[in-house]
């Protein structure tokens, strides 16, 4: 089992897109700090009344929208460039328990992503308390114990999402369909949320998981869940992607 | 039949000159030379990574050259109006969307050189994939996805041919039809490239050869010829060895005894030796001139330019 | 010759499964919307006057105007990024050698498919749901097609300027996952971080994003929605236009310089 990580592992790594992916991030993350830094200066450019006011979003806001959708991304491309290249018949002939190959598979890339996530999110954060320095800025203020449990759960919820990549991809078989499918969960349904009417346009809006984050940290206005349900939810999410994507690799044909 | 069965000096013809092309650092085409001209097959044979199917891509505008010329029939490729009609390529059997069928396919490909459905039809029946027509080709063996590919370069009824490796993964029965095919329409009066690096099968189809070795011709030339050119002497058996050795070496040719007996004479053509028997009055039992097999010569030619060489293998 | 080569991306675009899974989304997006709009309906006629004051339900023609337009998007990424990944690319470009031809006729077959589909979509939404609706004056629903005309023919018009982005990004980037996701950063996530900037720039941002263009093109004001108003109709008209050409223009410089 071991070896068929470590491989699971090197594929990951050797990949061109991975190197991409990551790179994207890393370009979010020096929007974060972009964003902190410009946030300070429009501050220090207001009066005082004005300072006391001011509401912008913390230093780690670009990563929200844009961390998932990497790591789906990534998820997605670990099983449909197999598929596009033929690679998937050398890899089960190396490994023909697929069961095994799978957990592999998703093992590296929940690694790579959980990794990518804490770190990016770490980064932007503490560049963003860098660059903000003293100054009195609301969401850039609050103790750093307070905001760990949200950028966790942040850092968690993109990892999950790219196991979600993983299942779908190996399910459906499409690097276009399973990113428009991810596309469309991250994106697409919490804007239809509000169409539904009442009370089933908060309940379908909270266990989305563009918003499950907030509620396991505990930081949502009027949550609907309480933290560990919401977790549940999240985890949840990654299991029935998985457990479809196994049921089709293990039925097909390769 | 092709349409027209006369042509101008530079009709049909592929010539590549001075050809260059360069990725960074490394040089697949290296100052590349040669002409093709119609009415017998060229193969065009080289080891891996040679630049053979660099070359044919430039051919067909699809890379652009770093240096030098590649023209067909006087001309760039890309210059061409209605391209099919003149030139016709193989370069990847497994370059098509699975999920389109045969026929489909073909139609597309057809129609952006507004060719009709009929000739579809007929160039499928020609390649013997009639009875598939409308399946996905996504289902088809590589040697199905093969004779597609050959049906799209016919498509046009063009005057030129390039094939790249047409006969990867095709069955004894498939090899000897594509051979046929390519000398038919050699025959017919139409240039045909073929690219390969197997050698019996070369020896079998084409007329001509243009050898290229890390992008740099080595030999062009007919096959006749390069098997000459790597004689390996004549065999000769005789029940007086001795006096005909003594003989020949007197007559200076090198005489070398095989284990078997025989004599194997170099420098001195069949009938000489012939004349000088029969003038010493020595019976002959046999006389065989060899000429190196192709592939040894093709292995002697491009023993320096193999990039990739296994090693023998080391059965233990 | 340029004919032909539009006969042939039209024949390519026809025998392939995917064009039809793009194009029953929307259609099925209207169902659901049927479906919503009854419910609404019903819902309505049980409630008191002081609760339908507060009972809203947004425009699901606009709404599914988007849904194409997305779709769309995809459609044009795939008619492209089909061909680069099965290696299709070299047999169309030794088919069709003059790589500008080609471009353009791809281009013209997606927003031919693009254009009409987009307007049968949303006039086909706005119709359904006011048929299911019928005079029940519900906040938030248009009142009259006169009326919605022009909000509809731009919306419907806009998701040529989606298809052709998509192809537009998948010549330039040549990868499924890549335009995909460019797309809806584009449409989705730019958006939404442009709205973080403090004002008056997240509305002066907000107007070039491409959602809010269609409503500014006929003199609207984008109001309930993050997207600013500040264009006047022809360069909201030019901004829009730009969404296509500009991606379609270095996708055409980059076919002619790339090799295949």
């Amino acid at each position: 089992m071991t070896d068929v990580l470590f491989s699971e592992w090197l594929k990951l790594r050797s990949a061109r897109s991975t190197q991409w992916i990551l790179a994207t991030v890393a370009g979010f993350v020096t929007l974060c700090a972009v964003w902190s830094f410009y946030i300070a200066r429009y501050w220090d450019g207001l009066s005082p009344e004005r300072q006391a006011k001011l509401q912008a979003a913390p230093a780690e806001h670009p990563l929200v929208l844009t961390l998932p959708l990497c790591m789906a991304v990534l998820g997605v491309l670990a099983i449909t460039s197999e598929y596009a290249t033929g690679l998937m018949r050398s890899s089960l002939a190396a490994v023909p328990r697929r069961g095994v190959l799978f957990a592999a598979k998703a093992a590296s890339v929940g690694g790579v992503a959980s990794a990518t996530g804490l770190l990016s999110v770490g980064v932007a954060f503490g560049l963003g308390r860098l660059i903000v320095g003293d100054r009195a800025i609301t969401d850039f203020r609050t103790p750093v114990s307070e905001e760990l449990p949200w950028l966790l759960s942040l850092g968690l919820s993109a990892a999950v999402v790219a196991l979600v990549g993983l299942g779908l991809g190996t399910a459906l078989r499409s690097t276009a369909g399973a990113v428009t499918g991810l596309c469309v969960l991250l994106f697409v349904l919490p804007g239809l949320a509000p169409l539904l009417p009442a009370p089933w346009d908060e309940r379908f809006a909270a266990i989305l998981p563009s918003n499950l984050a907030e509620q396991i940290a505990g930081d949502a206005a009027d949550p609907v869940l309480g933290p560990v349900p919401a977790l549940l939810i999240l985890l949840a999410y990654a299991v029935t992607a998985l457990a479809a994507g196994l049921v089709v690799l293990k039925r097909r044909d390769s | 039949m092709c349409r027209n069965a006369s042509y101008t000096t530079v009709e049909r013809v592929i010539e590549v000159r001075e050809l260059t092309k360069s990725y960074g650092r490394t040089v697949a085409v290296d100052g590349l030379s040669f002409q093709v001209k119609p009415g017998s097959v060229t193969g065009f044979l080289g080891p891996n990574g040679a630049g053979k199917s660099t070359t044919m891509r430039i051919l067909l505008g699809l890379d652009a050259a770093s240096s030098g010329e590649a023209l067909i029939n006087g001309g760039r490729y890309t210059g061409l109006r209605r391209p099919m009609y003149e030139v016709g390529a193989l370069l990847d059997a497994n370059a098509v969307h699975s999920g389109r069928s045969a026929f489909d396919h073909l139609r597309c490909l057809a129609r952006s050189n507004r060719i009709g459905t009929r000739r579809v039809a007929e160039v499928l029946e020609q390649v013997g994939l009639a009875g598939v027509a409308r399946k996905r080709v996504g289902g088809f063996s590589l040697g199905m996805k093969q004779r597609l590919g050959i049906a799209a370069a016919l498509l046009g009824d063009p005057g030129v041919l390039m094939f790249d490796e047409p006969v990867n993964g095709l069955d004894p029965d498939g090899v000897r039809w594509i051979r046929e095919l390519m000398r038919s329409l050699a025959a017919e009066g139409r240039t045909v490239l073929v690219s390969s690096h197997l050698m019996s099968e070369m020896e079998l189809t084409a007329d001509r050869l243009v050898i290229i070795g890390r992008g740099r011709l080595i030999a062009d030339t007919s096959v006749r010829e390069l098997a000459d050119r790597f004689r390996r002497g004549v065999t000769v058996r005789s029940p007086r060895s001795a006096d005909l050795t003594a003989a020949l070496a007197a007559a200076g040719a090198t005489v070398d005894t095989t284990p078997s007996g025989a004599l194997s004479v170099q420098g001195l053509a069949v009938d000489e030796i012939g004349d000088l028997a029969a003038a010493r009055g020595i019976p002959l039992y046999e006389v065989t001139p060899h000429s190196a097999t192709l592939e040894e010569a093709y292995m002697e030619l491009t023993s320096d330019s193999v990039d990739y060489r296994a090693e023998k293998s080391i059965a233990r | 010759m340029t004919k032909d080569v539009f006969a042939a991306e039209w024949l390519k675009l026809r025998s392939v499964r995917s064009t039809y899974i793009t194009l029953a989304v929307p259609i099925a997006f209207l169902a659901m919307a049927a479906m919503l709009a009854l419910y609404a309906a019903n819902m309505w006629d049980g409630l008191t006057p002081e609760d339908r004051d507060h009972f809203g339900l947004s425009s699901l023609s606009t709404l599914n105007a988007d849904v194409t337009g997305v779709c769309l998007a995809i459609l044009g990424v795939l008619v492209v990024t089909g061909e680069y990944r099965t290696g299709m690319i070299r047999t169309t470009l030794t088919a069709v050698p003059r790589r500008g031809s080609l471009l353009l006729a791809k281009a013209a077959v997606v927003g031919a498919v693009a254009l009409p589909a987009g307007l049968a979509v949303t006039f086909g939404t706005f119709f359904t749901v006011k048929l299911i609706i019928g005079d029940r004056p519900i906040r938030g629903q248009p009142s009259s097609v006169v009326a919605e005309l022009p909000e509809l023919l731009s919306r419907g018009a806009a998701v040529t300027v989606y298809a052709l982005l998509g192809l537009g990004l998948g010549l330039i980037l040549r990868s499924t996952a890549g335009a995909i996701v460019s797309v809806f950063m584009l449409w989705y996530v730019m958006p939404l971080m442009a709205a973080n900037l403090p004002a008056p720039w997240n509305e002066r941002v907000g107007s070039f994003m491409l959602g809010g263009l269609p409503d500014q093109v006929i003199g609207g004001d984008n109001e309930n929605s993050i997207f600013g108003s500040v264009l006047p109709p022809p360069i909201a008209l030019l901004v829009l236009l730009a969404y296509a050409a500009l991606p379609l223009a270095a996708a055409a410089t980059l076919l002619n310089r790339r090799d295949a």
